[in-house]
C-alpha cells in the first residue's frame, strides 16, 4: 500500500510549477559541476554533478505525476482522493523515490570521501532495499531522506566553520532548509499544510544554492 | 605556518610553472618550483598528462612539459573551480 501526500486544491499547479522550477535548478547545478569535473578532472565534482542529475531526474517524474494527476482529478475537491492509483503513475512514484534516494546516499557518500567503491554499493543496496521492501515506501523515502540530509547538513556546517566563506554558509542554510523540508514532508501524508510547507521550504533551499551558484559564477 | 596545499592547487602551482616557460621546461624544474616530493611530482605528472593538462616532449636535451588546452582552460577557470569545490564542499 503506497501513501499519498495530501495535496490541498488552492495548491494544485503552484506545486507543479515549483517542481519544474527545482527540476532546471538541480539540472542547471549538475551540469556545472560535471563542467568543474571536465575542466579540472575533481571526481568529487562528478559525484556532487551526478547526485544533482539524479535529483533533478526525481523531480522531472515528479512533475510529471502531478501534471498528469491534475487532470484525472475532480476539482470539485479539496483534497487528492486516497484511492487505487493507476499503475504507472504507482511505477512513476517508486522511479522519483529511487532516484532521490540515490542522489542523496550519493551526497552522503561523496561527504564521507571515501575511495571505495564497494562501500558505495553497499550504502546504495541497504538504502534502496529498505525502500523498496518497506510497506510504506513513501513514508519510508522521507524519513530516510530527512536522516541522510541531517548528516549532509551537519558536514556543511563544519564547511562553513572550516573556511568561514559567505557561499560555503549559503550552501549550509540551503540543506538545512531541504532537511526541515523532508521532514515536512513526512508529516504530509496526513495534512495537506505540510505538503505546501515543505514545497516552500524547498523553494527556499533552491534558490539558496542558485543563488551561491551565481556568486561563484560571477566573481571568476 | 602556510596550511596545506590541496589537490587542486597543487596543479594549478604546476600548470603555472609550465605556463610561464611553454613548451620549453624541464621536469626537475618543474619540480623544484613545484615544491614537492620526487613521488609526488611523479604521480601528479603521469596523471595530468595522463588526463590531457599537459603534453610531454621528446628533445635532444631530454623531456619537456608545454600545456594542452585543457591545461590553459585550467588555469584560466581555476577562482571559479576553487569557488564552487569550496562552496559546495567537495573538497579535495
Amino acid at each position: 500500500m503506497m501513501d499519498h501526500a495530501i495535496v490541498p486544491h488552492w495548491f494544485l499547479g503552484y506545486n507543479i510549477l515549483l517542481e519544474l522550477l527545482f527540476f532546471a535548478i538541480t539540472l542547471i547545478v549538475a551540469v556545472y559541476a560535471l563542467k568543474v569535473y571536465q575542466l579540472s578532472g575533481h571526481k568529487q565534482s562528478k559525484l556532487f554533478g551526478i547526485t544533482f542529475l539524479m535529483i533533478s531526474a526525481a523531480y522531472l517524474i515528479q512533475s510529471v505525476l502531478n501534471i498528469v494527476a491534475s487532470y484525472s482529478t475532480d476539482i470539485c475537491c479539496d483534497m487528492q482522493p486516497i484511492s487505487p492509483m493507476p499503475a504507472y503513475s504507482l511505477a512513476g512514484i517508486y522511479v522519483h523515490i529511487l532516484l532521490y534516494a540515490s542522489g542523496l546516499v550519493t551526497l552522503a557518500y561523496m561527504t564521507l570521501k571515501l575511495k571505495d567503491l564497494k562501500a558505495y554499493f553497499l550504502f546504495m543496496v541497504v538504502a534502496l532495499t529498505a525502500l523498496l521492501v518497506s510497506s510504506n515506501p513513501l513514508f519510508f523515502f522521507y524519513v530516510i531522506s530527512t536522516i541522510l540530509l541531517i548528516y549532509v547538513s551537519f558536514y556543511y556546517l563544519k564547511n562553513y566553520l572550516d573556511t568561514k566563506k559567505s557561499n560555503a554558509l549559503v550552501v549550509f542554510i540551503a540543506f538545512l532548509f531541504l532537511m526541515f523540508a523532508k521532514i515536512h514532508f513526512i508529516f504530509s501524508i496526513d495534512h495537506g499544510t505540510y505538503y505546501v510547507a515543505g514545497h516552500l521550504l524547498e523553494f527556499v533551499a533552491y534558490v539558496l544554492i542558485l543563488v551561491n551558484l551565481l556568486m561563484v559564477i560571477r566573481r571568476k | 605556518m602556510s596550511k596545506k596545499r590541496g589537490k587542486l592547487q597543487i596543479i594549478y602551482d604546476i600548470l603555472s610553472v609550465i605556463n610561464e616557460r611553454n613548451g620549453r621546461i624541464k621536469p626537475t624544474n618543474i619540480l623544484y618550483k613545484s615544491n614537492l616530493s620526487n613521488k609526488m611530482f611523479q604521480e601528479y605528472m603521469s596523471d595530468l598528462i595522463q588526463k590531457g593538462f599537459i603534453v610531454e616532449n621528446q628533445t635532444k636535451s631530454g623531456k619537456t612539459y608545454s600545456l594542452a588546452q585543457k591545461g590553459f582552460d585550467y588555469l584560466d577557470k581555476y577562482q571559479m573551480i576553487v569557488d564552487f569545490t569550496t562552496s559546495f564542499g567537495l573538497g579535495e
